[in-house]
């Protein structure tokens, strides 16, 4: 195969070609998998969570923040989505102090074990109703605090105080931009309404629903699906709109200079192309041969562009500057497969430039 | 008298250059035969090269009719002219237009890659390369090959489809008169020994004296035709 055999003897020129190809996909690596960060910053612990959908009180408008169940409002929920299991979930922000850092911000989430809103955990134990000072904290928070199991922190919201141990670890992501920790939802409701009647203050924010048969506006209760549910966290649709935006001139721009890229390798080749057609090549061998070198070109730059962007990811994640980055294999491979068809494509385009190729250029033009 | 391979008749080719016509070849009129080696000479401008690439199937005349072994050329479509050219002419460029990345051989054995040669190409090719001296060098790159080991890998690229016709556009402008006139004489074997009509483009009169017959042009007209050192 000439191409390849073009691409063999003549390293140094496609390797600086493949470097170049191989930095802009890993540039469109990068900021698809920031963007796919920051999303998952935004509410990551909620699209875990083991359900299908979430059922907020009626006039919360989609906010967890201002969804407010009674009892009878949670124990509504099953007979009226007619769900397969519910289990109500209290959320609060609060903040903790490490010692000689600045206070920082945790998103409480209150469960009741057993039920579909217990977290797996990875690491440690589970809370058992005795754990009424436990809590379960997400990975990486933990590997960015440097806290470890079985360490007591300070939490405080508004004037009440808890001292919460780590009994486990994990991997629930993020709440609100801030590092889910799960605890017992009595000792949450302790913390978020101090010294009320308890028999007067809510018991919930949210209800996880598992196969629910109804939703939509159910008497005091409003039930979605959880990707509405995360779309409808504060801040997430604005924040996705600029994501999405990133992500699409990220990806314009990226492809269309490879696209250019490789119209400007194809003119370069117009002397060889020219003596090709002049020995007779038929216009198909000639594109064959260009899409086959622009194809292992982009494979080539994408072998080098996957494992720089992952270990860069690493290094972000591994760092103490809390950077969101996240490259899920489904964004790797969408990512290549894009941009190896924006190659292909790119370099169909010479096409017409091909055939227009007058093999008496290979006389040098003389007349 | 055998039947001429080549019939050239009253062939005209007119070019557009900003806005005014240029006639590069003007009603020329000859034939050719198989296993004869021809010379065209003449000034720059003259018309030679206009003449080697239509009858090579690169450029369509204006007018005029060139039939090659009973076949119109003149009129082929551009997809059946890249068949012609694949098929029954072998192509020795100015500039040689040899791939300086690949090795002796694989210049050669690309004829092959775009479909010109049958099943046996490998051994033709290295019998080639051999006939050429080139046995040696066969898998050096082009470009750490001399200027007269680069002629003769051009040479055995044209005779590697085993055309009827081997056209040279002069095939040894970049060489001295010595090594020129080598390369020049092994072109005449090679096609002699397989009885190819060789056209050979030249400025050069001691090359073209060692053709069979040469003609001469001027202003795109042919002006003469001369009986070379190697004819009767």
């Amino acid at each position: 195969m000439l191409s390849l055999i073009e691409i063999s003897r003549r390293r140094l020129q496609f390797g600086l070609i493949a470097s170049i190809f191989a930095l802009i996909a890993y540039l469109i690596l990068m900021i698809n998998g920031l963007g796919a960060g920051l999303n998952e910053l935004a509410g990551s612990a909620l699209l875990n969570m083991d359900a299908d959908a979430i059922a907020y009180s009626e006039n919360a408008g989609l906010s967890v923040i201002r969804s407010e169940l009674s009892q009878a409002m949670v124990d509504a929920v099953g007979p009226a989505t007619g769900a397969r299991a519910t289990a109500p979930l209290a959320y609060v922000a609060a903040t903790y102090r490490l010692e000689g850092k600045q206070p920082d911000s945790v998103a409480l989430l209150g469960y009741d074990p057993g039920t579909i809103a217990e977290p797996p955990v990875t690491a440690g134990r589970a809370l058992t109703a005795a754990d009424t000072r436990g809590a379960l904290a997400d990975k990486t928070f933990l590997d960015q605090t440097g806290l470890k199991i079985g360490v007591t922190v300070t939490v405080n919201q508004r004037l009440e105080q808890v001292q919460l141990t780590i009994v486990g670890e994990i991997d629930e992501g993020a709440f609100f931009f801030q590092p889910a920790v799960y605890i017992l939802r009595p000792t949450l409701l302790d913390l978020k309404y101090g010294a009320t009647d308890p028999a007067s203050r809510p018991v919930a924010s949210i209800v996880l629903v598992q196969g629910p048969e109804r939703s939509g506006v159910l008497g005091e209760i409003e039930v979605v699906d959880k990707q509405t549910a995360f779309a409808n966290i504060e801040g997430v649709s604005g924040q996705s709109a600029t994501v999405r935006s990133l992500q699409v001139f990220g990806f314009l721009i990226g492809t269309m200079v490879i696209g250019v890229f490789f119209y400007v390798l194809t003119l370069q080749k117009e002397g060889q192309i020219g003596m090709l057609k002049a020995v007779g090549a038929s216009n198909r061998y000639v594109m064959q041969q260009l899409l086959l070198q622009v194809g292992t070109i982009a494979v080539l730059g994408m072998l080098v562009a996957i494992p720089l962007a992952v270990l860069t990811e690493r290094s972000l994640k591994s760092g103490s500057a809390v950077v969101p980055v996240s490259l899920s294999a489904e964004l790797i491979a969408v990512t290549t497969v894009l941009l190896l068809v924006t190659s292909i494509v790119g370099a169909l385009f010479s096409m017409r430039k091909v055939l227009a190729v007058d093999p008496i250029i290979a006389l040098g033009r003389q007349q | 008298m055998p039947e001429p391979l080549v019939s050239v008749t009253h062939l005209t080719k007119t070019y557009e250059s900003d806005g005014n016509e240029v006639q590069a070849v003007r009603d020329v009129s000859f034939s050719m035969e198989a296993g004869e080696f021809l010379a065209i000479v003449g000034p720059s401008g003259s018309g030679k090269t206009t003449l080697l690439a239509m009858l090579g199937g690169l450029l369509t005349p204006s007018s005029g009719s060139i039939i090659v072994a009973g076949r119109e050329i003149s009129t082929l479509p551009p997809r059946a002219r890249a068949g012609y050219r694949r098929t029954t002419v072998g192509f020795i460029f100015q500039q040689l237009n040899l791939f300086p990345y690949l090795t002796a051989r694989e210049n050669v054995l690309l004829m092959r890659a775009i479909g010109a040669c049958g099943p046996d190409a490998t051994r033709q090719a290295d019998q080639l390369l051999a006939e050429l001296g080139l046995k040696e060098r066969a898998n050096t790159q082009v470009s750490r090959l001399s200027g007269g080991e680069r002629q003769r890998v051009a040479i055995a690229r044209a005779l590697m489809n085993d055309p009827a016709i081997v056209l040279a556009d002069e095939p040894t402008s970049n060489l001295d008169s010595v090594r020129g006139a080598q390369v020049v004489r092994m072109l005449i074997d090679e096609c002699k020994a397989r009885n190819k009509l060789t056209v050979m483009v030249t400025h050069d009169r001691e090359m073209a004296d060692m053709a069979d017959r040469i003609l001469e042009m001027h202003d795109g007209h042919l002006t003469g035709v001369l009986a070379g050192s190697a004819a009767g």
